[in-house]
């Protein structure tokens, strides 16, 4: 028998039972299964964890009426999704986004399939993205969901996290929170964190009415971070102009020269990647102040201009 | 091609019996263009399914399919066409699939689209927690126009890697973000291939006059992987530098060749080259104890940065 017609048998056996089944009622029921005790055990175990990793459930639960008989069943309101009540064009515009965006590919084509969308989208393409997906990115996702509190090593420290939200901005995903122990909005860069994050079992939040998490993140990287800020200005010029300002907000201009070069007010807080941020526009920006950052960046490229 | 697992298997059979279960058939061909199966494996898929249902497994228990030449027609009832739940991984890439579509310049806060993530997010129990930004330069419209109208375009264009400023003519195919950057695919004439030119450093765009039909343009491939800064081809020049155990966070989406460890613990990298400046920037970046080895044509390039650099720097 094929092992696919187990499966959907089972699956439509536990989703209508209208109360726990026995292991022993669901071999005599579904067919399929060997017939030694611990061969039949372990093909329903195997079973159920297929089943699980479609997302689909089987609860375990006491059967009513007996002393102390467990039964499997599954229950319909988790299986299914509320009535979404799309409208065609609803659908085909869910269609399109699927089609036009590639995040995780294989998720992508699932959700497209289950909601109905699959196959080629009848419309034009109007903009292709993709944008980077991590493992990481449905597990904060979902604690933001169902407010759980994450922990995760970000650059190798431990952070407990109450996650409000996730941000993509200038090619890279950062969740948003509240930091447990600082008491305070953090933003962090999800390709830096190790492995998974781990939801604190038991435990839930709110998030304050107040709180705009989407704006709560400086622009620019060098200015994140703990410790003492300092004030530079840069001079940037004409082919960085647009690409400096965009990144800094407008803000941060505080002269715009007649060539299309301008200079920026920055706040900096961390030295090495303000650093690399002047060296990556190779030449065409300069700091004007303060002198310490002038002669830091002069005696870091010293050596490689044979100079050091 | 190797038999699906069953685990595959039943997530697309589960796919397709709620996709029939909305409609009253199909054509087997329709569902083997939907589902990316053989119109064979579908009539096999569906006769199996065919003997599913609850016991007593009396014809009225089973699900109702019955294949007719290249037609099926399904009677599956109303529970098995209610969407299935979404998992996280699904739920996350729905709503940041919608979220950029959304962050599109251009695009309509209040269309389908928008109004089709806001109920999907009041099922899920998500609201608004996912947050995309795409930068829009100043060319972005332009560029998407002109692919639109597939007009070929006069276009200034400074290229980061080789640090200079060119006039190019160019077929532009498609736009597209990735790693949070535009890109215009365009056929180059003055490089006689399909390239990726970064929308924020087109300077300026101008039509030429001459349209190129879409059957007429070379195929532009596949996107930029996002995290890979250009594409080395054999034409690439390679070079040997070696930089500090400390600045491997550069090596990040470099075309490495190889790697290995010098005695005192610093790297050897052998690279595939963007251009003398992007091989500036790189071992600048790494700072003191970088260098380039070989060839010196480039590593002369790459002091000349440097000295720049710091001559701009330096307080006499």
């Amino acid at each position: 028998m094929d092992k696919l017609e187990r499966l959907t048998n089972l699956l439509l056996v536990l989703l209508s039972a209208e109360r726990p089944m026995t292991l022993d009622e669901i071999v005599h029921t579904v067919e399929g299964y060997p017939a030694g005790k611990d061969a039949r055990r372990q093909a329903f175990e195997r079973d159920k964890r297929i089943l699980r990793e479609q997302g689909i459930e089987v609860l375990l639960e006491p059967v009513p009426g007996s002393a102390d008989a467990q039964g499997y069943r599954i229950d319909p309101d988790s299986y299914y999704l509320a009535d979404l009540g799309l409208s065609d064009d609803e659908q085909e515009a869910l269609n399109l986004a699927l089609a036009a965006v590639r995040v995780d590919e294989e998720a992508g084509l699932d959700a497209a399939w289950k909601l109905g969308a699959a196959g080629p989208p009848s419309g034009p393409v109007v903009a292709q993205a993709s944008l980077p997906s991590t493992p990481a990115l449905p597990v904060f996702h979902e604690a933001i969901r169902k407010r759980t509190p994450v922990e995760f090593v970000h650059r190798g420290a431990r952070r407990r996290l109450e996650p409000y939200g996730l941000l993509f901005r200038d090619g890279f995903w950062y969740v948003v929170g509240r930091d447990r122990e600082r008491d305070a909005l953090r933003s962090f860069r999800i390709d830096r964190i190790s492995g998974v994050p781990e939801s604190v079992p038991g435990q839930t939040f709110t998030v304050p009415a107040d709180v705009d998490w989407r704006h709560t993140m400086p622009a620019e990287p060098w200015s994140m971070g703990e410790g003492p800020t300092t004030v530079a200005t840069v001079l940037v010029d004409p082919v960085y102009a647009r690409t400096a300002e965009v990144q800094s907000g407008s803000e941060a201009v505080s002269e715009r020269r007649s060539d299309g070069s301008v200079v920026l007010r920055l706040p900096v807080v961390n030295l090495d990647l303000f650093r690399s941020w002047v060296i990556e526009m190779v030449g065409h920006a300069e700091i004007l102040s303060p002198p310490e950052l002038r002669a830091d960046l002069a005696a870091w490229v010293a050596p490689l201009a044979g100079v050091g | 091609m190797a038999r699906p697992t069953a685990d595959v298997r039943l997530r697309r059979l589960l796919a397709m019996l709620g996709w029939l279960a909305r409609r009253d058939g199909a054509s087997i061909s329709e569902l083997a263009d939907r589902f990316a199966m053989e119109e064979a494996d579908v009539v096999a898929e569906l006769e199996l399914a065919a003997c599913c249902g609850l016991p007593p497994y009396t014809p009225d228990q089973l699900m109702e399919l019955v294949v007719e030449g290249d037609r099926v027609e399904a009677n599956l009832g109303a529970e098995m066409a209610r969407t299935r739940r979404l998992s996280a991984a699904e739920g996350f890439t729905l709503a940041a699939a919608a979220r950029a579509i959304l962050a599109v310049p251009g695009a309509d806060p209040q269309g389908a689209l928008a109004r089709a993530l806001a109920k999907l997010e009041s099922a899920l129990g998500t609201r608004e927690q996912v947050s995309v930004q795409l930068d829009e330069p100043e060319m972005l419209g332009p560029a998407r126009d002109a692919v639109a109208s597939a007009a070929q375009q006069r276009i200034t264009y400074y290229s980061s890697s080789r640090d200079e400023t060119s006039e190019r003519v160019v077929d532009p195919q498609r736009v597209f973000s990735s790693g949070g950057r535009w890109y215009l695919d365009a056929y180059c004439h003055r490089a006689g291939g399909v390239r990726h030119f970064r929308v924020d450093r087109i300077e300026a765009m101008s039509p030429t006059g001459e349209t190129v039909p879409a059957d007429d343009r070379p195929d532009a491939g596949s996107a930029v992987p996002p995290d890979v800064v250009f594409e080395p081809d054999e034409g690439t020049p390679v070079a040997t530098i070696v930089i500090p155990a400390s600045a491997r966070w550069v090596l990040d989406a470099v075309p490495i060749r190889s790697l290995a460890e010098e005695r005192d613990g610093s790297l050897r990298v052998e690279l595939a080259v963007g251009g003398g400046a992007w091989l500036a920037r790189l071992l600048l970046r790494a700072g003191p104890g970088s260098r380039v080895v070989d060839p010196p044509e480039l590593a002369d390039e790459v002091a000349a940065h440097a000295r720049a650099l710091w001559e701009r720097h330096v307080t006499a």
